[in-house]
């Protein structure tokens, strides 16, 4: 017993040895994984280093060789003069070259400030740099709220009925994209029909391109079908207006507001709600992804069976009570958390629709900003 | 490394004073190269963290040789007025004093002592689940709650 503890024994320094002398390959590249970073921070610093200075050093190369044969081929024996001298590829390997040295240098010199020094005392440095007034004071009087998004193109616009007319959200879909891509594909389909019949025509059928013509018809009509939908969208719902009696908006208030809604529309349901929305910006790989939550969902007013003439657009005052204990507007690189008014409509025959008027909601406490009326 | 607030339970009003003391022991003089004591916000969460150092000090090593290890130092700062703490489903913005220790082989110690920035109004910080269920006030920042990390950048 005594033995075989012994040979555990020595087995496990063995093991312990082992562990101490293997040396471990730096990978030149570390991970984020949620909370945890994965692999050597010093060593994916390294790793970027070396390629940002690789990519540096190849632009110096390549315009080296793109100006000396420009410039001066006679001076040097030892370059093939003629090795780049074909007009245009002179001019473009020139300017890739120019782009790899200006991004290589650029990224470099960023890549070494970062190293040695830690993320606070980085943060420190650029909070001095930004605190630095170049063009005198700013013309903001109240108190700087830091973090705290200034929402002073909502307030631009005066209201009819209330004080601020809110500006809705842009919404990331176009009709341009669904009409271009209908356009293109019909074309690239008719042309490839030409060619079918003429080969029908000529006694010469094309079998597999005739049969191909059906999965790309499919896809033409989803194509049309899909900027039909945005474009009933965009021609028959007509505009939102939303209006605030008070703007940025604290905890614990009220506050009055008007919604308007035009256009031809049959209304299945109109719901106005207030939300509170986390977003979250992360790095997954090469991509950069989004991610949001509703945390705060306050329905302000919900009706049936509402119907929208161009010549009685629907209206409605309404009274938003803003709750307590809840956080203010905040927005950081990568977080923040947006407040807003969302306008739902769903509709038949048109396509439902959902419009945001983001606002601002400031922290309890705070002294009230003048109302211009 | 000892770090403590003036408050003990961790709350402090927005616009307020922070005042917090450390102490660094069984540490000898000669190894230490910096200290940086930073008083701080960041986020937490599934996104990228965002960090913002609201008041920063940096104790260089002839600084640290006059005043020494022995004594036990303070910071003072005016807080912000903003962000507030808050703690989401995605999103928590935590609020702390944060020391990090240079050591002269390279390695870093950091240690960290959370607090909460409220509003006048308010006697808890923001939470998502304070909208939908009865307020609960969060576990004191005792120095138990004190996180101590050990980098090693030198490896």
């Amino acid at each position: 017993m005594v033995h075989a503890n012994g040979i555990v024994r020595w087995l496990s320094s063995l093991n312990y040895q082992a562990e101490i002398v293997m040396p471990r390959f730096p990978k030149p590249w570390s991970k984020k994984r949620g909370k945890r970073n994965l692999g050597n921070s010093l060593a994916g610093e390294a790793g970027e280093v070396a390629f940002y200075a690789a990519v540096f050093l190849v632009g110096v190369f390549g315009l080296s060789l793109v100006l000396i044969n420009e410039v001066a081929p006679e001076s040097v024996a030892q370059v093939p003069t003629d090795a780049l001298r074909t007009g245009l590829s002179t001019w473009v390997i020139g300017v890739l070259s120019l782009a790899a040295l200006v991004t290589g240098g650029a990224s470099l010199l960023y890549r070494l400030a970062r190293i040695g020094a830690s993320s606070e005392r980085r943060s420190a440095i650029a909070k001095m740099a930004g605190s630095i007034e170049m063009l005198g004071p700013s013309a903001d009087d109240g108190k700087p709220l830091p973090s705290v998004p200034k929402g002073s193109a909502i307030t631009e616009s005066p209201g009819e009925r209330l004080t601020y007319r809110l500006a809705a959200e842009k919404t990331k879909a176009s009709i341009a994209g669904p009409a271009t891509l209908a356009l293109l594909w019909s074309s690239v389909w008719f042309v490839l029909l030409a060619v079918v019949v003429s080969g029908f025509w000529y006694g010469r059928p094309r079998w597999y391109l005739a049969m191909l013509l059906v999965p790309f018809a499919v896809i033409g009509v989803w194509s049309f079908r899909f900027f039909m939908t945005q474009f009933r969208q965009h021609a028959g719902v007509g505009p939102t207006i939303v209006e605030i009696s008070n703007h940025p908006l604290f905890p614990g208030r009220q506050y009055r507001l008007f919604v308007s809604q035009t256009g031809r529309l049959k209304l299945k349901r109109l719901t106005v709600q207030l939300t509170c929305e986390e977003e979250t910006f992360y790095r997954q790989g090469t991509d950069v992804r989004v991610d949001r939550h509703e945390a705060i969902c306050q329905v302000i007013f919900k009706e049936r069976n509402v119907a929208v003439d161009p010549q009685a657009p629907w209206e409605q005052q309404l009274q938003l009570d803003l709750p307590e204990n809840v956080m203010h507007s905040f927005v950081g690189t990568h977080n923040a958390i947006r407040w807003k008014i969302v306008v739902i409509g769903e509709s038949q025959p048109w396509p439902s629709f959902c419009r945001s008027f983001p606002v601002v909601v400031h922290p309890p406490g705070l002294p009230l900003k003048r109302n211009p009326r | 490394m000892n770090l403590s607030l003036c408050h003990e339970d961790g709350f402090y009003r927005a616009g307020g004073n922070l005042s917090a003391k450390w102490r660094i022991s069984r540490v000898p003089l000669d190894e230490v190269q910096g200290i940086e004591i930073s008083v701080m916000w960041h986020t937490e969460g599934k996104g990228d963290e965002d960090l913002h150092v609201h008041h920063f000090q940096r104790l260089a090593e002839n600084q640290i040789r006059r005043v020494g290890l022995a004594d036990e130092q303070s910071i003072r700062c005016v807080l912000p007025v903003t962000p507030l703490s808050y703690h989401g489903r995605l999103i928590s913005v935590q609020w702390c004093v944060r020391m990090r220790l240079f050591l002269a082989n390279g390695r870093e110690i950091v240690a960290e002592q959370p607090f909460y920035l409220v509003s006048d109004k308010m006697a808890v910080p923001h939470s998502v689940e304070a909208i939908k269920s009865p307020l609960s006030l969060p576990q004191s920042t005792d120095s138990h709650n004190e996180k101590v990390v050990v980098h090693s950048s030198a490896s």
